[in-house]
């Protein structure tokens, strides 16, 4: 059999993502460099360890963990963080014996500016659907066993409303200064599908 | 011209655009209410999952006033109204020997619940 060069044509979802590009390109819609600056923002500027700011704040600073959980969005905006798809934010708190995980089971929704960009599994539909009928299953897979008396809450992003789970303060802490806590801070931890480990 | 350029996006991104009204409507429900959420299967667009119509649920609290999507999405009006979080136990959900102390909350605006009589 005669050796052939082929190159693989792109994925359906990367050819209709080029269509629309061209689309919105050619219509005059937007500019590319705004499509390079939107990229920019997402893969660069925005992403978790903009959460990991906020939560670390609420462990040393218990009237900010106040106000973060009376008015989330006010109190995220107050360290700089806004805008698409957190403009109407909810912060719920882990507390020993109970346990927060967040999922959308109708998509993807996922708080942008406290997190960035959603991870491929948490747009994907065993998450999507098993976070719902059985979360302590899929936090087991995740690494995370929860004692049989730990409450779980699952929050469905079905709305307008975004979720950011505060994780607890591991123990082992005390000393520690709010950058080094908020480079403890996962992204899992913040969704629910994580726990933060206490230094060794 | 473009009608995005590269000096909009941070701005836009930033702001976003809430789906929140700044307006006064009555909220149908109060917290603690029991309610059902009604066993509607529109043919347009919905943010109301399958897994919970027909299912009973308690109020935990009221997120205020936001546009509806039902109608919104299909230029018929945004149909302002009271989004509340509902709390459902697994049991309600799944049925057998799930959880009846873990929670499942899910955001309902005022047209997807009646009162659980």
């Amino acid at each position: 059999m005669a050796k052939h060069e082929h190159t693989a044509p792109p994925s359906d979802p990367a050819l209709r993502v080029k269509a629309l590009e061209s689309l919105l390109l050619e219509k005059g819609l937007i500019d590319a460099k705004a499509l390079d600056e939107i990229i920019d923002t997402y893969e660069n500027k925005v992403g978790p360890r903009n959460g990991a700011a906020v939560v670390a704040r609420a462990w040393v600073d218990a009237d900010y963990k106040k106000r973060l959980l009376d008015d989330a969005t006010a109190a995220i905006a107050e360290l700089g963080f806004s805008g698409v798809q957190g403009e109407d934010m909810v912060v719920v708190e882990n507390l020993p014996g109970l346990h927060n995980i967040v999922v959308c089971t109708l998509c993807s929704c996922y708080p942008w500016p406290t997190l960035g960009l959603p991870p491929v599994w948490y747009k994907a539909a065993p998450y999507r659907s098993r976070a719902v009928s059985d979360p302590r299953g899929v936090l087991d897979e995740f690494g995370v066993s929860l004692a049989d008396d730990v409450e779980i809450r699952v929050w469905d992003s079905n709305a307008e409303l975004r979720y950011l789970v505060l994780p607890e303060r591991p123990d082992g802490t005390d000393g520690m200064s709010e950058d080094e806590l908020a480079a403890m801070v996962t992204r899992d931890s913040m969704i629910g599908t994580g726990v933060i480990q206490a230094p060794k | 011209m473009a009608v995005l350029t590269a000096d909009m996006v941070a701005g836009l991104a930033s702001t976003g655009a809430s789906c929140r009204l700044d307006e006064t409507v009555a909220p149908k429900f109060s917290v603690g209410d029991h309610v059902v959420v009604r066993n509607i299967n529109p043919t347009g667009h919905t943010r109301l999952p399958r897994y919970v119509r027909g299912k009973r649920g308690i109020v935990d609290r009221d997120h205020g006033v936001f546009i509806f999507p039902d109608t919104n999405a299909h230029s018929e009006g945004e149909k302002p109204q009271h989004v509340y979080s509902v709390r459902f136990t697994p049991r309600e959900l799944w049925g057998g020997d799930a959880s009846e102390r873990d929670s499942v909350y899910i955001d309902m605006w005022d047209d997807y619940i009646d009162p659980a009589s």
